[in-house]
């Protein structure tokens, strides 16, 4: 990871907090430097908490890191809720006239601005936010001339005064900054590399315009509104039909509705949502018409804690509508891989013709990440299967075709309604190969029996197209960390933490939940003298469902479900209890109450 | 084989598309002996062959249910989509919305309607999406036995003796009010006025809403129900006559402007409206939901055709949709443009 600097910028809803985020986050990226941007708010429009830590560095930045750099506090509450994740070298920004600074621990800088006589306080409600943004840029050596450029871009829509007036104001925190207080340590560094920023919602909506999403349908809920706000906003413009449903119940129908018309379809909701979308996923699954759900977790259950993250909802994805049928999962490891993992399940889903399930969760769903361009593949393989889209006039196979063919992998040639020579029915009730109920005479055991074996031999074809998980690091060492979807970054920095403090720790990172390869997985652990598996849950949902496939029990789990992501040390720090053999279940506590 | 050719043979009647009506038959009937849905799948199969509509440009949608059933039925050349209960409607516009190139027939049922489906249905119907959405109205659920579904009449009485306690949902009302442009109610044993109705149904562009009442011989058809056979033969009250004339027919016949309302449908055919009711005016909304309401006072179930707007813009003209279905585009038309993509990626960096 190398070295990183973190800011954390605290304040009531409505007070713009996000806007400073913003502004920090772009002039990182255009420095080409790497960013992690996550915020941790509550489900309220005003009023409340809200606490952004943008963190950035040369090296990759894969989660929010453990400690803080720079703390901006925009409000009393901030100054005495989060001062003491300042540790030393460290620095404090804030309005001198409105807020008292408390007692900052031994090495840390606290740095007053004298707002009102900067600026007209009483003109501007934010101008202390500007202050601060041009003081830390003085401190932290990038300089004046990046700003004012984002500043611009953040303003488009502001008249010229009011851009002139904050250029003037963060100058004035920069020049006052510049005479009065100790500059970092280390400067904030430069590379030549470019990044773009994307938070996971827009990466999946992006994946999926690229993998060729023709519908895309939602009901909004966070955390996954941001998907539906970027396929809203692009829709003419990406050429996607994208509706809002009255309920996700909807959501799902039309979604299958307009796969079966032969679109590639998704949809995006979180675990209440989804609740709702069991039935329909059934119906996918029974009619053979593959669809995209993204689930974005929150904590949970029922209404839960909307504004925070969770990987809680697993078995509900694997239990999710009734009778057996089969179905992928998938959990993006980062927000790239929120991007890259939408062609490859459109792929799957379209090859088996079968409902698949990405399960994302808050954390990277609002999370913001610097990602690479050259890994956002806007030119993906589109592979749809035995699709039957057109027809040359002529009638298939004699005129007898059978939508539910029985055939040796599963997959029976999927024709598109209104083509000519392809009539066929698609139902609900199980059916034999022509799509005809068979509960309509009497209840054929064996038609029933066939049909049933037919779409579950699917699941071999699955396992093979689909990868295995590999171990990351060394083949030995002393522990080895088993996680799923969005704990890929912080379980890697813990590990090159616990290096540095001597203790080997090697990381097998679940990306395919469904199927799971457990053979491959247990070959893997086998050798391990000591693993732990690592989850933002309270039971150990992967701890479970790992166990069902395998039998393996793990030595050790580290689990946390505060609502908020793990930072390294919270790894860190359980590994080392663990190895100590001091317990088997480690539960973290979050220190940044938001 | 050799195959024997009998030149006396009468040729086979035919409609204008050369088909027989055999053409637009379906699979053998599993519904009960009697049941109003058998009928109402006869009168669609004689609309749509008098009529001329290609079966293998038809979509039949359905939820769950003995009248969700009845699709198979009917219509054996046309594409079927039988969904889950009381979804058809959301089904049906993702369908439409990737290929309105189809024609979408929804069948349901006033259980899959008018109680699990309420949701889906109400906003179906404020879509104005094209497709033709019919109630096979029983007043019960048929498929699970019997129990009162919404739709059944207060004082209703089931075949145990419950008495029906909560006012029924007048789903034509409803469709009045929430943005259906044809809406109707007939009975299924009124083979002149459904037949009539359906056919200018097939005509009309935008969401047609009938509601027919189809007696469940085996669950509600007896003494003290309001949806059998007999109370509907008793109590039955068209509001107007509803006579129908497609476009490739002649239109010799007069009518009398005073009496009679002609309305101009989108292809050219005609429905003749003739007045059986004091103030009767299919154009105006308000009028219509009223006379609505004043039956359910008296007692009578008003039939025919209650409202008809041939303006309306249906969902698909107000989305400005490609012509070709979303479904078929080649390839390089399912992704954005690479200077599309590159002006999104700028606004990331
Ligand atoms: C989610 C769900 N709940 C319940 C059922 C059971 N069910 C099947 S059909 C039906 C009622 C059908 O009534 P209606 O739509 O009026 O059709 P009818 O049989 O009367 O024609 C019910 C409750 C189901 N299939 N799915
Ligand atoms: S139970 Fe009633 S609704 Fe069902 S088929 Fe028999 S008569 Fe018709
Ligand atoms: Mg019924």
């Amino acid at each position: 990871m190398g070295q990183t600097f973190t800011i954390g910028i605290g304040g009531a809803a409505g007070q713009g907090v996000a806007t400073p985020g913003d502004i920090f986050a772009k002039i990182f990226s255009r420095r080409g430097l790497h960013v992690n941007a996550y915020n941790a708010y509550q489900s309220i429009i005003r009023g409340g908490h809200t606490f952004l830590t943008v963190r950035t560095g040369s090296g990759k930045v894969t989660n929010m890191g453990d400690r803080m750099d720079l703390l901006i506090p925009l409000n009393q509450d901030t100054m005495n809720r989060h001062l003491d994740l300042l540790t030393a070298g460290g620095a404090c920004l804030y309005n001198a006239d409105a807020i008292k600074p408390g007692t900052a621990a031994d090495g840390v800088q606290l740095c007053p601005l004298p707002a009102s006589k900067l600026a007209d306080i009483s003109r501007n409600k934010v101008a202390q936010n500007t202050l601060a943004i041009g003081a830390a840029l003085s401190m932290a050596g990038i300089g004046f001339q990046s700003f004012e450029s984002v500043l611009r871009e953040q303003f488009k829509n502001k008249e010229d005064a009011v851009i002139a007036e904050n250029i003037k104001l963060a100058w004035a925190g920069y020049d006052y900054a510049t005479q009065n207080f100790k500059p970092f340590a280390n400067p904030v560094p430069m590379t030549d590399n470019r990044y773009a920023l994307l938070s996971g919602n827009a990466a999946m909506a992006m994946g999926g315009a690229a993998a060729g999403v023709k519908f895309y349908c939602a009901y909004p809920m966070s955390p996954a509104t941001g998907v539906l706000h970027w396929m809203a906003s692009h829709a003419r413009q990406a050429g996607i039909m994208v509706r809002q449903a009255e309920d996700e119940i909807a959501v799902i129908n039309m979604a299958i509705g307009a796969a079966n018309a032969g679109v590639r379809s998704m949809c995006a909701t979180s675990g209440g949502g989804f609740a709702l979308m069991s039935e329909g996923l059934g119906l996918s699954a029974m009619m053979e018409t593959p669809v995209v759900v993204i689930d974005c977790q929150r904590a949970g259950p029922s209404t839960g804690v909307p504004t925070k993250t969770e990987q809680g909802d697993l078995w509900q994805m694997l239990g999710a509508a009734f009778g057996d049928y089969p179905r992928v999962i998938a959990a993006p490891l980062d927000i790239a891989d929120c991007f890259t993992l939408m062609p490859e399940i459109f792929n799957v889903s379209d090859r088996f013709q079968i409902p698949a399930i990405v399960l994302c969760d808050l954390l990277l769903s609002e999370g913001r990440l610097s990602v690479d361009p050259k890994v956002l593949d806007f030119n993906p393989t589109i592979d749809r299967g035995e699709l039957i889209a057109q027809t040359n006039g002529t009638s298939a196979e004699d005129g007898g075709y059978k939508r539910y063919k029985i055939t040796e992998s599963g997959v029976s040639p999927r024709a598109l309604p209104g083509l000519e020579g392809y009539i066929h029915t698609l139902s609900s009730d199980e059916h034999d190969e022509d799509g005809v109920l068979i509960s309509d005479e009497y209840t054929n055991a064996a038609k029933r029996r066939a049909m049933m074996e037919k779409r579950m031999r699917k699941v071999q074809g699955i396992e093979a197209m689909v990868p295995a998980p590999t171990l990351q690091g060394s083949k030995t060492a002393d522990v080895t960390l088993v996680g799923w979807g969005s704990t890929q970054g912080v379980i890697e920095e813990a590990r090159e933490i616990l290096l540095e403090q001597g203790i080997t720790a090697n990381q097998l990172q679940i990306r395919w939940l469904v199927p799971l390869h457990g053979e491959a997985i247990l070959e893997i652990l086998k050798d391990s003298p000591h693993t732990i598996i690592v989850e933002n849950n309270y039971s150990g949902q992967f701890a479970r469902y790992l166990r069902s496939e395998t039998s393996f029990v793990p030595n050790g789990h580290i689990r946390k479900y505060d609502g908020e992501p793990f930072m390294p040390h919270h790894i860190v720090e359980a590994v080392k209890e663990q190895l100590a053999g001091k317990s088997t279940l480690s539960v973290p506590m979050h220190e940044i109450m938001v | 084989m050799a195959t024997t050719t009998v030149t006396n043979a009468p040729a086979p009647k035919t409609n204008r598309l050369g088909l027989q009506v055999l053409d637009y038959r379906g699979g053998k009937t599993t519904l009960c002996a009697g049941c109003g849905h058998n009928s109402i799948s006869e009168r669609i199969i004689d609309a749509m062959y008098e009529m001329g509509v290609q079966p293998e440009r038809l979509m039949k949608l359905s939820g769950i249910g003995c009248s969700s059933k009845s699709p198979a039925y009917f219509m054996g050349r046309s594409f079927s989509f039988n969904s889950v209960h009381g979804r058809m409607p959301s089904v049906a516009t993702g369908a439409l919305l990737s290929n309105h190139t189809m024609m979408a027939l929804g069948v349901s049922g006033d259980g899959d309607t008018a109680s699990i489906g309420m949701g889906q249905f109400v906003h179906l119907l404020r879509r104005n999406l094209p497709m033709i959405y019919i109630i096979e109205d029983n007043g019960v659920y048929g498929l699970t036995k019997g129990q009162f579904s919404a739709t059944a009449d207060v004082g209703s009485k089931l075949k145990t003796g419950v008495i029906n306690d909560l006012p029924p949902i007048d789903t034509c009302s409803l469709a009045i009010q929430l943005g259906a442009t044809f809406v109707g109610r007939s009975f299924s044993g009124d083979k002149k006025q459904l037949l009539a109705m359906l056919k200018a149904a097939i005509a009309h562009k935008g969401t047609v809403m009938l509601d027919v009442i189809s007696p469940c011989v085996t669950f509600n058809d007896h003494e003290g129900s309001t949806k059998s056979y007999k109370y509907m033969q008793e109590h039955e009250e068209a509001i107007a006559e509803v006579g129908f004339v497609p476009s490739f027919e002649d239109i010799a016949v007069d009518y009398d402007p005073g009496t009679t309302y002609n309305v101009t449908m989108h292809d050219g055919s005609h429905l003749r409206l003739r007045k059986l009711h004091e103030g009767y005016n299919p154009t105006d909304r308000v009028t219509a939901v009223t006379q609505l309401m004043q039956s359910h006072a008296t007692g009578e179930v008003l039939t025919g055709v209650f409202y008809v707007n041939t303006e309306k813009p249906t969902f698909i003209d107000q989305l400005n949709l490609v012509d070709a279905p979303l479904g078929t585009l080649p390839q390089e038309r399912t992704r954005p443009a690479k200077a599309v993509l590159d002006e999104i990626m700028s606004k990331h960096r």
